[in-house]
């Protein structure tokens, strides 16, 4: 280990190894890989379950009404899906890469204090009806993407020019968002009179119309701009110049700079790119669901948990759909149990991070497979 | 190593000495009431304020606070020189703080012997836990990056379970502390003697730690093999060493230090706190930083984590000077000094077989 520019390989390396091993299974093995995780982690959930005194079973008929179990369940499940999903995509660029951007949650976090401010600041300017709402819902949409690519880039700049490991400084990052932003909310921009820790609510025009579903924080224009926004992203990874220098800079770091790809410049755009797409995560959820911005730290960890999302999908955007779904169906469910039953809900959080753990270990579920005689043709 | 590697490991080493003399420097010249006199107005005041901040208190609580992460950041140090990048320290963190306010409330909760016991068990505990993590690393080549989130979030969610399990609530009751060991005369020396004979064993305890992982490390055959583990399994393999079983052992060491680390920083507190980010709130994180800035050696990583220590008490320090700044700002100090610290110093020797897994050719 001498010369110092062999050193920000190896980071990349690791994902490039993960994924690759990920590419080189077939679709089926990869399904089978990402089932057998979930179905573990869930069965030692249920065994946890078990043995601190309560049904297994009463929980997993929690966990299956709680998802879909009504027409008002089912939107929130689908509310949940869109934020896992776009937070998903988010962390699949950056995964795609070889860049480990962690720091999902904070770029989200920042996205929506930039959303919920430029909208509030800009009302007064524009006019009330529904077109003035649409051009606030514009001017979020921006502004939360501007914010989360600036938060994602401040660490991309630092890991290309500073060599900067990028998965701590993102955590650190995480940590600031949620402290500068907690201290935004309770101080300057606390809404006046208000008992919560919360923004000024946004204007009255501002917001999704709730069509199919009579759900206000849930809008089916929300999942066709979620799967818009998907179809976006899986054409610019595939389709386009910079595209496919991140992808291939992801897979073969040596071969991508040979051919002439800026290695620096690259990590830069991808880690922007990432950002952006988690500040757009954070507009749908500030504008769709929560109509204001709230304390940070109580917000749910989806930056985290859409890595999980990222895995299960092999990184790729499209794969992100139905994973995201999962998550989604399995936190609709974590406020079913929290409301119905005595089980304490962080179960759900630990029964997520058993399946990362599985995940990261495919050759377990693989030895598994081949002990029992299944496929085993790997070799 | 190249001769440059040896080269920006001295001036790194060098820096780093430097910014401790300084730091010593201002202590002595503050404790001993160098003459100041002939100085400056202006600089009579800082050093006021300075004599202020670093009490003998503040030092002492700032080493209290640097004890966990520089346990976690030795374990994690071990593990990374041998080429397995731990990155679950905070979450091994979070399960041994766990453990142990768990284990303490089980045998009672009534004094210092059951917080020892707690610590005991805990580090039994996390140190299972770390064998099932090893071996999905080692034997089954789990992405280590990847595993050791699972690990953390893991931590973060069934460790606030259990507790709402066994308390009815994610924090636990008032727990006994290990108290502080007080050295009859020598504690009346000035400044040190609040520092060193009145303390708490646990930061004695981490002295030893520090102080015997640098000589096993650098002094003996087994550090040898460590090193060689990480940066050129190929010939430790030559050698007839097995890789894989050094691999293990710091592994194991790495996870068992982090679980003493969180079972260290509850005993420092009055009790187990799962709310949030938990009690740890990112002292793992801060503790792979520290090994980092101290260059993978264990007293570099130790000075690292003081100063961790040090920013993380200034801020109540600074409340009880009265000096106007928010807390919750001032929290998020050891973080903006993580991040400007990994700027300017992220080149570090980083073991070139990090992150592989390691297959014997025969």
């Amino acid at each position: 280990m001498s010369s110092p520019s062999t050193d920000e390989d190896d980071a990349p390396s690791t994902v490039d190894r993960l994924a690759g091993r990920l590419l080189e299974a077939t679709v089926l093995e990869r399904l089978g890989i990402a089932l057998a995780s979930i179905a573990t982690a869930i069965f030692i959930g249920l065994l946890a379950v078990a043995l601190s005194g309560y049904s297994p079973l009463l929980f997993l008929n929690n966990l299956i009404v709680g998802s879909v179990g009504s027409e008002r369940i089912l939107a929130r499940t689908l509310r949940f899906s869109t934020f896992f999903i776009v937070t998903g995509v988010a962390v699949a660029i950056a995964f795609r890469a070889g860049v480990f951007n962690i720091g999902v949650q904070g770029q989200f976090i920042v996205g929506g204090i930039f959303c919920t401010m430029s909208i509030l600041w800009t009302a007064p300017l524009l006019p009330t009806g529904t077109v003035g709402g649409i051009g606030l819902m514009l001017v979020g949409t921006v502004a939360a993407a501007v914010g989360g690519g600036l938060y994602g880039a401040l660490p991309g700049v630092l890991k290309a020019y500073a060599d900067a490991n990028e998965i701590i400084t993102t955590i650190m990052l995480n940590f600031i968002a949620i402290g500068v932003v907690s201290w935004l909310v309770t101080n300057p921009f606390r809404a006046e009179g208000s008992t919560n820790v919360r923004t000024e609510s946004l204007p009255e025009n501002v917001g999704l119309p709730p069509i199919v579903f009579g759900d206000s924080g849930f809008s089916i224009v929300g999942v066709l701009l979620t799967l818009a926004l998907v179809a976006v992203v899986a054409i610019v990874m595939a389709q386009t110049r910079s595209g496919y220098d991140m992808v291939t800079s992801g897979y073969q770091a040596s071969a991508a700079v040979y051919s002439g790809v800026d290695a620096k410049r690259t990590i830069v755009t991808t880690m922007t790119f990432s950002g952006a797409v988690a500040g757009l995560a954070s507009a749908l959820y500030v504008i769709m669901f929560q109509g204001s911005f709230i304390e940070p730290a109580s917000i749910h960890t989806y930056g985290y948990d859409a890595i999980a999302v990222s895995l299960l999908a092999a990184n790729n955007p499209v794969g992100v759909i139905p994973a995201g779904l999962l998550f989604g169906g399995l936190n609709s469910s974590g406020s079913y149990v929290q409301t119905y039953s005595d089980v304490p809900v962080q179960l759900i959080d630990g029964i997520v991070g058993i399946v990362i753990v599985f995940v990261a270990a495919p050759e377990l579920f693989r030895m598994a497979a081949e002990r029992a005689g299944l496929g085993g043709d790997d070799e | 190593m190249s001769v440059s590697g040896y080269a920006r490991r001295g001036v790194q080493l060098a820096g780093l000495a430097v910014v401790v003399v300084i730091v010593l420097a201002a202590v002595a010249t503050v404790a001993f009431g160098v003459p100041i006199s002939a100085l400056e107005r202006v600089v009579a005041d800082g050093l006021d304020t300075l004599r202020r901040i670093f009490t003998p208190g503040y030092v002492a609580r700032s080493m209290e606070l640097a004890a966990p992460i520089t346990l976690a950041a030795i374990g994690g140090l071990y593990a990374e020189k041998s080429g397995v990048f731990n990155i679950g320290l905070e979450g091994f963190m979070i399960f041994g703080a766990f453990f142990a306010a768990a284990a303490t409330y089980f045998v009672g909760a009534g004094g210092a012997v059951h917080a020892w016991i707690g610590i005991g068990v805990s580090v039994l505990l996390t140190t299972g836990l770390t064998v099932l993590f090893a071996v999905l690393l080692i034997r089954y080549k789990a992405d280590q990056i990847v595993a050791g989130l699972g690990v953390w979030f893991i931590g973060l969610g069934l460790v606030p379970f259990t507790a709402a399990i066994i308390w009815d609530s994610r924090n636990s009751p008032r727990m006994p502390g290990v108290g502080r060991v007080t050295v009859p005369g020598a504690s009346e020396i000035p400044y040190l003697g609040r520092i060193v004979f009145d303390q708490s064993p646990l930061v004695w305890l981490t002295v030893l730690v520090v102080i015997g992982s640098w000589v096993f490390l650098y002094r003996t055959r087994y550090g040898y093999w460590i090193q060689a583990a990480g940066d050129n399994p190929e010939a430790l393999d030559t050698a007839g060493i097995d890789v894989n079983r050094v691999r293990y052992a710091t592994v194991i060491f790495s996870g068992a230090l982090a679980g003493l680390g969180g079972a260290v920083l509850l005993a420092h507190s009055s009790s187990f706190v799962g709310t949030g980010q938990t009690m740890v709130d990112g002292r793992g994180w801060l503790g792979i930083v520290a090994y980092l800035f101290g260059n993978y050696n264990p007293i570099g990583a130790a000075a690292a984590a003081l100063l961790f220590g040090g920013v993380d008490m200034l801020q109540g320090q600074l409340q009880t000077l009265n000096i106007d700044a928010s807390p919750k700002l001032l929290g998020l100090l050891p973080y903006v000094v993580v991040i400007v610290v990994l700027t300017g110093w992220g080149k570090t020797q980083v073991p070139s077989s990090v992150g592989d897994p390691y297959e014997s050719e025969d």
